[in-house]
């Protein structure tokens, strides 16, 4: 899956991309998928199985796709922390 | 009534130790700061508030709640309790924004986005609102409970209410946020063991898999096994309409921040989180237990169907789950049951308790009454407004008849109008603080309006809810958008900040251009 990109600058991690989309897009077939798949199974019904299995493989998918984006993101993120802190305490005191 | 055994009593008495001193426990910890008492001090790994967030939304009317709507509509009754897959999307977006804002609140939040008096009509307007909704939620949470103790001991309903959410207030005045997430996780564990051990049982008991499906059959109601049994477009009592319309409110929501009364919980765990990423994880990964539990509930309601068709009474076959639990266990386990109920009442309490005196604390006392506070007087500040929900809610919780009436009331109404409105304020740089505020104020009088003036004076037909959202967005768009536009933008100033800290989604780019202008953002090739 060369077209899902696995590797990113800081920077460009910010952006919202298609790997952004995708996950948004597996993310609620994972659910549906899952809250069918357990009924059925849990009623022996041999669609339940596929379903949960079919459930599985979303939720492996995305984070396959989403999970080296938000990587880059939180560690540039965590640089800036400490510096919004300041300025959200600031807001609070009614100092800016 | 339910006769318990000594060995009942031992697991009841050994559960609440357990419960409260694991809370309590983390004294030390929550008493440093306002941060801590409220937010863990932002350091938690994502498995935390991932579990804080299934417990908290396993209440002890959440079975109620889920036995009402499988117990009428079969299993399809499962899209009623699909709302949570908002955060599908959210874990994606709206998480990732909302943490990288910092804001201890969505209340606080409204002052990073939007700027001037708007915003701070917001932040007071939504500070004042969440303490209202979380005394209220309280308040049903533990009247639930007070109907589950009337059930097995005859208790009048408000010793149930009283007695266990002041057990729980122990802890949560002792360790804040600390004791809430620490006593989640443990009472999370408990509680998906029990599900799944009752829900099995049940199962078993109504003749298994198979002897459900044949009992089904054999009255001619196979169609309550079908996720998907339409009674038709818009016809019926479980129209494709209804069910198109909460796919959307549910999924779609996501984009946007308190397009579900759940937001408002999911926010401080999505902040409590260490990172970006652990917030997204935190929220989905508590979602997709919360689906995983509600599809094993139902199929236990569809065996306590087989086993007792045709009750009419909502308040009895709201029991349906409790009473699966409570008649077919072996004597010994009916107590260890009753200690993981408690479990899952307490941790739904415990959070409406810390999440209400957030906003009190941060929202109102901190911003608009003591600026200046030290965070030893926030900390107590904190304990004493938790104090005073847990007052309220037995107010509240003595003032409510129906859990399933006033859910759904919450769940589609209370939102109906916002809706939109909060995903905009995400999505769209040029809506402002006056569109977001006309249109919390319109949804209070419309739905009002909608759902029982106008009908009870034949203005309109009584409408099924999923036509009331149409129209209360559609009447509160009316409002909202031309106030929008008849009012000036928000300052750049204050949005280029936003927009350099928060990376919002959708139609910035007049924002982007000004930062980029401004050399804050890295030109685009």
């Amino acid at each position: 899956m060369s077209w899902i990109r696995r590797s990113w600058k800081a920077e460009e991690a910010n952006e919202w991309t298609k790997e952004d989309l995708i996950a948004c897009i597996l993310s609620p077939l994972a659910y549906t998928a899952l809250a069918i798949g357990i009924a059925l199974a849990l009623l022996l019904k041999f669609v339940g199985f596929l379903i949960i299995i079919v459930a599985i493989v979303l939720i492996i998918l995305m984070i396959y796709v989403i999970d080296p984006k938000l990587k880059a993101i939180s560690t540039e993120y965590e640089k800036k922390q400490n510096e919004y802190l300041e300025d959200l305490e600031k807001i609070i005191r009614w100092e800016e | 009534m339910v006769v318990f055994t000594i060995l009942d009593w031992i697991w009841i008495v050994i559960f609440l130790l357990l419960m409260i001193i694991s809370g309590a426990l983390f004294y030390r910890l929550g008493k440093r700061s306002e941060s801590d008492f409220f937010l863990a001090g932002r350091g938690l790994p994502w498995w935390l508030p991932a579990s804080s967030v299934y417990a908290t939304h396993t209440a002890t009317d959440t079975p109620m709640w889920v036995s009402g709507v499988i117990y009428k509509y079969g299993l399809r009754g499962i899209w009623y309790t699909f709302f949570s897959a908002w955060c599908a999307i959210s874990a994606f977006v709206s998480a990732r924004i909302f943490r990288r804002s910092l804001a201890y609140t969505q209340a606080e939040w409204q002052t990073l986005r939007f700027s001037g008096l708007g915003a701070e009509l917001l932040r007071g307007w939504l500070a004042g609102w969440q303490v209202f909704m979380n005394m209220f939620i309280l308040g049903w949470v533990g009247i639930a409970m007070g109907k589950v103790c009337h059930f097995l001991f005859n208790w009048p309903e408000w010793v149930g209410l009283v007695l266990f959410s002041s057990l729980c207030a122990i802890y949560v005045l002792a360790a804040g946020y600390w004791g809430v997430v620490m006593a989640d996780f443990q009472q999370g564990i408990i509680a998906l063991a029990v599900i799944v051990i009752v829900s099995l049982w049940g199962i078993v008991a109504a003749g298994g898999p198979q002897g459900i499906i044949n009992k089904l059959d054999s009255i001619g109601e196979l169609w309550r096994t079908n996720p998907f049994a339409f009674s038709g477009w818009s016809t019926g009592d479980f129209p494709l309409a209804w069910f198109i319309t909460m796919m959307v409110i549910a999924v779609i929501g996501g984009v946007g921040m308190g397009t579900s009364i759940d937001w408002y919980a999911e926010a401080q765990r999505i902040q409590s989180a260490r990172t970006v990423r652990d917030a997204s994880y935190s929220i989905w990964a508590g979602t997709a237990l919360v689906i995983a539990r509600n599809s094993l509930w139902a199929v236990a309601i569809l065996g306590f169907y087989v086993l007792y068709p045709g009750i009419t009474s909502q308040a009895s076959y709201e029991l349906a789950w409790y009473r699966l639990g409570f008649e077919f266990l072996p004597a010994g386990m009916v107590g260890f049951f009753f200690a993981a109920i408690v479990a899952i009442h307490i941790s739904t309490i415990s959070t409406h308790l810390n999440l209400g005196a957030l906003y009190a604390t941060r929202d109102i006392y901190h911003h608009y009454i003591n600026p200046r506070a030290s965070e030893k007087r926030l900390v107590w500040v904190g304990r004493i407004t938790t104090l005073i929900l847990l007052l309220g809610s037995f107010m509240y919780g003595l003032m409510m008849e129906e859990i399933t009436k006033w859910l759904i009331f919450a769940l589609w109404i209370m939102a109906a109008g916002i809706w939109l409105p909060s995903i905009l304020q995400v999505i769209w740089w040029r809506f402002n603080s006056w569109g977001y505020l006309s249109s919390w104020i319109a949804n209070l009088g419309l739905s009002w309006l909608v759902v029982w003036v106008l009908p009870a004076f034949k203005v309109i037909p009584v409408l099924p809810d999923y036509q009331q959202f149409w129209l209360m967005m559609l009447l509160g768009a009316l409002i909202y958008i031309p106030i929008t536009f008849l009012t000036p933008p928000e300052d750049m100033e204050k949005l280029v900040k936003y927009y350099v800290m928060s990376r919002p989604v959708g139609w910035w780019e007049p924002v982007r251009r000004e930062a980029e202008k401004r050399g804050l953002l890295k030109t685009r090739e």
